[in-house]
């Protein structure tokens, strides 16, 4: 529309910005930029050359932007303005795009259902007061209801995937190193990564390619020049597909059912279909809540009240400073996950749980290597269900949530790329489907993905939002 | 009952280099408070680490002369803790896998040698400077040390006293200077460091318990703070009491150490291998050009003081093992300066003069360039020995150049020969009893006319014109 | 996880647990580890930890100053601070 000049950039922008206010009932934003967006559209001219030019685009609040708040949906944050700006949304600002809001999540994106956000839950835009899925649950909830064509995730745990699945939208989750994690709030170091967003893998494919590139100032940043995973995109071969013996069962009927779909799509379009095994895979819930943990209590440790963000009013000495803006500046998620962490590092556990973890993570990584010498992606549902009720999961056994979280855990743990593609609905609510492939694979990915979705048509489907007036 | 002390030290040595360990902020000393402190130093969220390469070199170069083991792949580990002045809430630290394993150094005690063994040093960054005397109800914080390079160097339990301390101490700070590690600067807290103390009965193999004096920042300091600790944790069991292994701190101007205030919970600084840093590896290509551009040694300066420049035993050993004086030494043999003559001067009068304001060369007026300029003077005759003190006095307190001094207060010596001449015939002639009496054998009276002919030049007159002009006169 | 445990963890992570949250997080905890007990049924002997996903060295960086002095930005942020300094309550050691 841009390129026929139906449309300004400023037309777009304030049409974006109109739709996020219309929608504020979804709570998908925590802060809408309102006046710098516009400004930014009006200085811009469209360039026909570039995909993302002019493309509004929403960001996870846990991306740093200069002056503008940013606060991971946490109480601790509240009003904090950064001095700085986060490397991908310079890579994407760079590219053309506008940034019109900072999108809701869960606390430091420790949730799989946006329910511990300090700024409220955001609802599922296919179903009122059903969760959008999490952390990156107000990016997902903000393009599926058309406010963006394009928002920023970050995924540690399936972050991005599992809310993509549940909103019907495609999300990338890159190999670990691809995406510069400078001016990302961190959450688990070593599992924490970047990704689009959107509602194709094509249009993953470009804002990959924007968000992708070596940082100097990013150490774990892979030494590698930016993906050109669009110019691969047609370029789809019919590859094996692993299914994983181990999660077999795991589905409910109308769950596997979905599932086997895609499966018969892929077939029909030429992938071969083969049983894989991932011996190790069902310990990787247990991996992930010790290593997980045990980054974020360290990571955690400089919201201390002293220099940024929330301090208590009621302190009489430093003691005071600390224990009371931190037990009242977190939730109750992110205080779990700070003494379990603090725990699993503390004296005489340390090789017990951590070490114990990581070396369980290496077996897990190596299942993968050994997995990919019999196929070439690995194919597993996203979720194991389709969204689901505020407050009906995890409020009473918190692990019952953690098992949102079964099949997309593993690949941050070994560091590899996976996407979560919309495949057919169950019970009229979107599900997903997940493609893993071996480190940098990303190109293969989408090109699978987009194949997929040239054959399908879920992903072209769009909630009403009548419910969000 | 005899007592000995087992003591082992953790020397903190702030490295210098330019920029931080993990940010490219200036570690410069003296700018204003949290100017030298960038989003990394700040701990904002979202920033990350990058490792200096340079205090990655240095800290092999320490390694190296230490003849330690030098791990070539090495990591970092995060050690956490609360305190305001620590900007993350834990310190990049290497506890795990140190850049530099065992090694070791000698020491010299009254004359006797000692090997004291090095358990490990590691690269970890400094605390910003928490100033709690400043305001009644608040500390201030100031994070311009924040992430400062320190090169943390822990040596065995394995020195027995407090003058052996401080003797390893000034060895580490020798080693640290010379191979341009740290500019070894303690009163700006560019070394310091922590004492284990403990006491057991004389021959006794068993370890006593021990307690922990943080943060001492002066030779001087060293040695009474372990001496009042010693002396303290013997009046402890001598009265039947145990020592509680603690952390103190010495007060200095009540010369004792104090237990720091206790807390309800032990610290667990639960490490674990930083996330945000891979571990850093160093090439045998990289330790070779290291090795090629080794500083020498204060050792092997003093034999080639020795043997190759012939200056005596006191000259070479002053000279090699004191930094700064030895910086300025190879400057002046740099500029063509006689190495007997420049050796004289530095440890002589020039050491004389700094020792005086208990200061070290680079904080005074002086630098080579003015003192090559006093002994170009001294050696081509323009002003005598007794002249260039008068000088160098001078320059030492204005810092004017020799020549200029010379200029204007006239202190050019006299070498003319005809001037010479005239001015000791007036002594020999006003002065005829005197050389009646030397031409009778009085052959002491020769000084007698040398003075007057000091007096009469104001100090100017070429001595050895002199002793000639007058064996001429006199002879006749 | 016994009440002393409790209580060393939330004085490490400087967390207090208020009455109503603490027996739910106490309890919630004692979950959560049972789930990650889990692990101990695995024979890790010969393995090594992996501890980031990306088995490659870090890039050193050049001594060379390049930074801004933000001394403004940081301390007009800071919940307490002057001109020149970040406050906290006066720490007696």
């Amino acid at each position: 529309m841009l390129a026929n000049k139906e449309i300004t950039p400023s037309e777009l922008t304030e049409e974006s910005i109109s739709l996020a206010k219309r929608y504020a009932s979804l709570n998908c934003f925590n802060v809408i930029n309102e006046e710098a967006a516009i400004a930014q559209s009006r200085n811009l001219s469209f360039d026909s050359n570039n995909l993302l030019s002019c493309i509004p685009i929403a960001h996870k609040d846990l991306f740093c932007i200069k002056d503008l708040e940013t606060t991971c949906s946490s109480k601790i944050l509240e009003g904090y303005k950064p001095p700085y700006t986060a490397t991908v949304v310079k890579n994407l600002e760079n590219a053309g795009c506008i940034t019109i809001a900072k999108t809701n999540m869960d606390e430091f994106a420790m949730g799989s259902s946006n329910e511990t956000s300090y700024f409220g839950n955001v609802h599922n835009p296919w179903l009122k007061n059903h969760v959008p899925g999490g952390s990156s649950g107000g990016a997902a909830a903000s393009v599926a209801s058309g406010i963006v064509p394009l928002a920023t995730g970050t995924d540690t745990g399936g972050s991005i995937r599992q809310p993509a699945a549940l909103c019907n939208l495609t999300g990338l989750k890159p190999t670990y190193g691809r995406i510069s994690r400078w001016g990302m709030i961190a959450f688990a170091s070593s599992l924490d990564q970047a990704g689009p967003i959107a509602h194709t893998a094509k249009d993953c494919a470009i804002a990959l390619d924007a968000m992708t590139g070596h940082d100097s100032k990013d150490s774990t940043s892979l030494h590698l020049g930016k993906t050109t995973t669009l110019e691969t995109l047609e370029k789809h071969t019919s590859l094996t597909l692993g299914i994983v013996k181990e999660f077999n069962g795991q589905l409910s009927a109308e769950m596997e059912l979905a599932f086997q779909k895609s499966i018969m799509t892929y077939q029909s379009l030429g992938y071969k279909i083969k049983e894989i095994t991932l011996p190790n895979i069902k310990y990787s819930v247990p991996t992930y809540y010790v290593i997980a943990p045990a980054e974020c209590s360290s990571n955690l440790s400089r919201f201390d009240g002293v220099r940024f963000g929330f301090r208590s009013k009621n302190i009489q000495n430093l003691e005071d400073l600390y224990v009371k803006s931190r037990s009242e500046g977190f939730g109750n998620e992110v205080k779990r996950r700070i003494l379990i962490g603090t725990y699993v590092l503390s004296a005489g556990y340390y090789d017990a749980y951590y070490k114990k973890a990581q070396q369980v993570r290496r077996l897990i990584a190596e299942d993968f290597n050994s997995a990919f010498k019999e196929c070439d992606l690995i194919l597993t549902p996203t979720s194991p269900g389709t969204t689901f009720a505020f407050d009906s999961k995890g409020s009473k056994d918190p692990t019952e949530l953690y098992l949102e979280d079964l099949f997309t855990i593993a690949a941050n743990l070994a560091g590899i790329p996976a996407i979560s593609v919309p495949q057919a609905f169950v019970n009229n609510l979107p599900s997903g489907h997940q493609l893993i492939g071996p480190h940098l694979s990303e190109s293969a990915i989408l090109q699978t993905a987009h194949h997929f979705q040239l054959n399908s048509d879920w992903h072209l489907k769009s909630p009403s939002m009548e419910s969000f007036l | 009952m005899t007592w000995e002390a087992v003591i082992g030290l953790e020397a903190h040595v702030q490295l210098s280099t330019k920029t931080k360990l993990f940010s490219r902020a200036s570690t410069s000393f003296g700018a204003d408070p949290n100017t030298n402190v960038n989003l990394v130093d700040c701990g904002l969220p979202g920033v990350l680490p990058t490792v200096n390469r340079e205090a990655f070199y240095k800290a092999i170069r320490f390694g190296l002369a230490i003849d330690a083991t030098i791990n070539q792949t090495s990591h970092f580990d995060r050690k956490n803790y609360f305190y305001p002045d620590l900007p993350k809430g834990y310190q990049i630290t290497q506890m795990e896998r140190p850049i530099v394993l065992g090694g070791f150094v000698e020491i010299n005690v009254d004359g006797i040698k000692k090997i004291i063994n090095i358990t490990r040093a590691h690269l970890e960054e400094d605390a910003g400077k928490s100033i709690h005397d400043a305001d009644p109800n608040n500390s201030l914080i100031d994070l311009n040390r924040a992430g400062t390079p320190l090169l943390e160097i822990v040596s065995e339990p394995e020195i027995s006293s407090a003058k052996e301390a401080v003797a390893y101490m000034k060895a580490l700070h020798q080693l640290i200077t010379f191979l341009d590690v740290s500019d070894g600067n303690m009163s700006q807290g560019s070394m310091r460091c922590d004492a284990n103390v403990s006491i057991r009965k004389a021959g006794s193999q068993e370890l006593g318990t021990r307690t922990e004096i943080k943060n001492i920042n002066s030779f001087r300091f060293i040695e009474k703070a372990i001496n009042f600790e010693i002396k303290r944790q013997i009046r402890v069991l001598e009265s039947g009491d145990k020592i509680i292994q603690e952390t103190r701190l010495y007060d200095s101007v009540k010369d004792e150490t104090r237990p720091m205030r206790t807390k309800e919970f032990a610290n667990d600084y639960r490490y674990f291998p930083e996330p945000d840093l891979l571990p850093i590896v160093i090439s045998n290509e990289e330790i070779e050009e290291i090795k090629n551009n080794f500083p020498e040694l204060p050792k092997h300066k003093k034999i080639r003081y020795l043997n190759d420049l012939q200056l005596s035993e006191n000259d070479a050993e002053i000279l090699s093992s004191t930094k700064s004086l030895s910086v300025i030494f190879e400057e002046l043999l740099n500029t063509g300066n006689n190495a007997v003559l420049a050796a004289r001067w530095l440890v002589g009068d020039v050491s004389a003069l700094l020792n005086k304001d208990q200061i070290e060369i680079e904080e005074s007026k002086l630098d080579a360039k003015l003192i090559s300029e006093l002994l170009k003077n001294i050696e081509n005759n323009t002003i005598s020995g007794k002249i260039a003190k008068e000088v160098l006095e001078e320059c030492y307190q204005t810092g004017a150049s020799p020549n200029s001094v010379i200029e204007s207060k006239g202190l050019k010596q006299i070498t003319n020969t005809n001037e010479l001449q005239s001015i000791l015939q007036d002594i020999v002639n006003a002065n005829p009893e005197q050389v009646n009496q030397f031409k009778s054998g009085k052959d002491k009276l020769f000084g007698y006319f040398v003075g007057q002919a000091m007096k009469a030049t104001q100090g100017k007159g070429n001595p050895e014109l002199i002793n000639k002009i007058l064996r001429e006169l006199l002879a006749k | 996880m016994d009440k002393q445990t409790v209580r060393t963890i939330c004085y490490l992570s400087r967390l207090s647990l208020d009455q109503n949250s603490a027996q739910k997080i106490e309890s919630d905890l004692d979950v959560i580890l049972s789930m990650i007990d889990e692990l101990q049924e695995v024979d890790t002997s010969k393995i090594e930890p992996m501890f980031s996903p990306i088995e490659q060295t870090a890039i050193v960086y050049d001594d060379v100053i390049s930074s801004d002095n933000l001394k403004e930005d940081f301390l007009t942020q800071a919940p307490n601070s002057d001109n020149n300094f970040f406050k906290v309550p006066k720490v007696v050691e």
